[in-house]
């Protein structure tokens, strides 16, 4: 009765979760770093720079550019620094991959100090 | 003269430094197993004198005493008590003087009341934690520092950067240089324990409340820091996974994991090595955070003071500090056998310590791989938080989960025990009543927001239990039961955080779904150090026709000339309304923020409530000695 609940259940979530819609001009701003500011997002700051980013994104929108078309045309223009997402390119492999081998590597290491269950300790 | 006695007071605690290594260098080779009067004497005055030269500096700010270059560059005559108060440690030279004086007052802390009889453990503490204090001293005294006088002495001061003068960020750095230096206490012991051979169960029992300590008061500075982040920089949020921010994550990740395996040293005897490479690595990743800030090699919302020079000194200092621990660590690290049952209490730890360890590494990684890039190949990447929430928030729903069961299973034996139990079942529940309100649709967020609640309704029972029998860990339980509920609130604040911006003019009325915003007037007038711009908005709530007046400003500092901008936060039990302006250059419209941020006052709370697991870890380590 309880596996049918809890199975159920995660049938429910997973059904439930189709990709949710999201003011789609917000999250590009948020995911944009002010070029003139110091680590803000475009969606936060307030200087005329932001400003004329915001109405180039409205624009885009406005002529139904896809979002990843608007980060590719605003990273042509003023490069990767622009994106707070880093591009999943061949300089940026190690940054995307080298935390889940290093992950990989700390489970590999715990397996084998617990499996040796049977050895004398110390 | 302030600046000649500041002066004369750092020479004095040097001198003190270089004779309490001398001495107990001395000392290591006498067969007495006490220690003598004389090194408690000299901690005790190089205490007194760091003292002294931190109150010099202070009273130079208090009276601004515009002769030492210092309190020029960073006050100002007409410049509150409070915040001339708060500008000793609001510049990288004050910071630093704060800094050595919380190594000194470690060091005589350590020696009082750290006694366990092992005589050449606790000098070799001292003398590794001295050689910290020595080296820091050099670097204020010759590269930055706080008493250099200026001639001709100018009349009035620069100013304290304005976002820098608020009560928040005024205790900030001290909570946060508290825990970021009183780990250094167990990286001298660590280094002294590999030395002197101590005894495993010595060497956990005697750093245990220090990593306790540093622990509680790092995460009280990063609540604070985010406290103010979220009023002061008036763009909503409390994270941004800002570099200077992740340089204060980082050393708290590092003490989560290690008192976490202590506790194995000490119920079990192992990790021994382990235990002792995370106490060196955290203060090392302490000197590296301060390395980052103060080198001012980040583009950051906090970077305020920075200059290469600094930068070039902590570089090297760090590059010796930590080949000189490698050093240390092979010449005497001794070989263990280290084996764990599978599903003992000791395994769950040793995974926690797995998940802090990638949660470390993910964030090191994020913010030093854009700062490689840059000096390779010259290509300039952000990694801003879409980064660190795709690679960590799938974690930290095993983390959750692991969190919740771990705790049940017992020391050494690898018994299994039932895991969705009846706790589960209700959470569940909990869960859809939630989901039926909420409506989320994202999966990973479903799942944190399930896991979370299992936490926290475990943490319950734990409770429950607790008074029940006096077995269970207390302090376990209730930072456990803090950060389920932080995950919880932080999940359902993003869930429900409502944002809107548009434009305004004085007069105007905006109407969204569910509120009615007037910009009924503006004032401006001119206050102490600036002059003020203030809005007056009314927000109607359309659902339960409930008023609120809102007055978001703009503020124009003169000394030194900047611009800020002070969100209007009406903070009521349950939900935040914030509201920020600012001008639009050119014309009369303002551009006009509205958040709607529910829960942010039980985020707090919840951080609070995660920090106080760690005093009642102090607190019953000093009720057991």
């Amino acid at each position: 009765m309880k596996k049918i609940f809890l199975i159920s259940t995660f049938f429910f979530v997973l059904v439930n979760s189709v990709y949710a819609e999201v003011d789609l001009r917000d999250k590009i701003l948020k995911n944009l770093r002010c070029l003139v500011c110091q680590g803000q997002t475009m969606s936060d700051s307030n200087s005329d720079f932001a400003q004329t980013i915001k109405s180039v994104v409205d624009d885009k929108i406005g002529h139904g550019f896809k979002e990843d078309e608007i980060y590719k045309f605003l990273s042509d223009k003023y490069g990767d620094w622009i994106l707070f997402n880093p591009p999943l390119k061949k300089e940026n492999y190690l940054l995307w991959f080298l935390p889940y081998f290093l992950f990989i590597i700390g489970g590999i290491v715990i397996y084998y100090l617990s499996k040796k269950t049977q050895i004398k300790r110390k | 003269m302030l600046s000649n006695f500041g002066i004369t007071f750092l020479s004095i605690t040097f001198l003190t430094s270089f004779l309490l290594i001398y001495l107990s260098f001395n000392e290591l080779k006498t067969a007495n197993n006490k220690i003598p009067k004389k090194i408690y004497n000299f901690s005790s005055l190089q205490l007194i004198f760091t003292i002294l030269s931190f109150l010099t500096l202070l009273a130079g700010f208090v009276v601004s005493d515009f002769s030492m270059s210092n309190v020029f560059e960073n006050s100002h005559s007409t410049k509150p008590l409070l915040y001339k108060i708060s500008g000793t440690w609001g510049s990288h030279e004050g910071s630093l003087l704060l800094w050595i004086n919380i190594l000194v007052l470690f060091s005589f802390l350590f020696l009082f009341y750290s006694n366990n009889n092992n005589k050449k453990f606790q000098l070799y503490t001292i003398i590794f934690q001295n050689f910290l204090i020595g080296t820091f001293l050099i670097f204020l005294l010759f590269n930055s520092n706080p008493f250099s006088l200026l001639f001709p002495v100018p009349n009035e001061g620069l100013g304290l950067n304005p976002i820098l003068q608020d009560p928040a960020l005024a205790i900030h750095p001290p909570l946060l240089y508290i825990g970021f230096v009183g780990s250094s206490i167990y990286f001298s012991a660590a280094l002294a324990a590999l030395i002197s051979k101590v005894e495993t169960k010595l060497f956990a029992r005697v750093i245990k409340p220090w990593v306790s300590l540093s622990w509680f008061f790092q995460t009280l500075g990063i609540l604070v820091g985010s406290v103010w982040a979220y009023y002061e920089l008036g763009w909503g949020g409390f994270w941004f996974w800002d570099p200077v921010e992740n340089s204060s994550l980082m050393p708290w990740l590092l003490m989560t994991a290690l008192f976490h395996s202590v506790l194995v040293l000490e119920r079990r005897l192992g990790l021994y090595s382990w235990v002792i490479i995370l106490s060196i690595l955290t203060f090392t990743m302490s000197v590296v955070g301060t390395f980052l800030v103060r080198s001012g090699i980040l583009n950051s919302v906090h970077t305020f003071a920075n200059d290469p020079s600094r930068g070039l000194f902590i570089l090297t200092f760090l590059i010796l500090m930590v080949f000189s621990s490698i050093f240390i660590f092979f010449k005497y690290s001794t070989t263990e056998k280290n084996t764990f049952k599978f599903l003992s209490k000791e395994f769950f730890i040793l995974i926690n310590n797995w998940f802090m360890v990638f949660f470390l590494l993910v964030v090191l990684i994020g913010t030093m791989y854009p700062i490689f890039l840059d000096t390779l190949f010259g290509t300039k990447i952000s990694v801003g938080p879409p980064y660190y929430n795709f690679v960590l928030a799938p974690f930290l729903i095993p983390l959750l989960f692991l969190m919740t069961s771990g705790p049940k299973f017992n020391w050494i034996s690898s018994e299994s025990k039932k895991i969705f139990d009846l706790v589960f079942f209700i959470s569940l529940f909990i869960f859809l009543a939630i989901l039926f309100i909420v409506k989320e649709k994202n999966l990973i967020v479903n799942l944190t927001l399930i896991f979370s609640i299992y936490l926290t309704i475990q943490s319950l029972n734990d409770f429950y239990k607790a008074f029940k029998n006096k077995s269970i860990n207390l302090s376990r339980v209730i930072s456990h039961f803090g950060f389920g509920l932080l995950i919880f609130f932080i999940s359902i604040n993003h869930i429900l955080s409502i944002e809107k911006n548009f434009n305004l003019k004085v007069g105007d009325e905006k109407n969204l779904s569910k509120f009615l915003i007037k910009f009924e007037n503006i004032e401006s007038y001119k206050i102490d150090n600036y002059q003020t711009i203030i809005g007056d908005f009314q927000i109607l709530n359309k659902k339960n026709l409930i008023k609120k007046n809102l007055k978001p400003e703009i503020r124009i500092y003169d000394q030194p000339k900047t611009m800020t901008y002070e969100a209007s936060i009406d903070s009521n039990f349950f939900s935040d309304t914030y509201l920020t302006m600012s001008n639009v250059s050119d014309s009369e419209l303002f551009n006009i923020k509205l958040q709607i941020k529910p829960f942010m006052n039980f985020i707090w709370l919840s951080v609070f409530i995660l920090s106080l697991g760690g005093v009642l870890n102090i607190f019953k380590r000093i009720k057991k000695v």
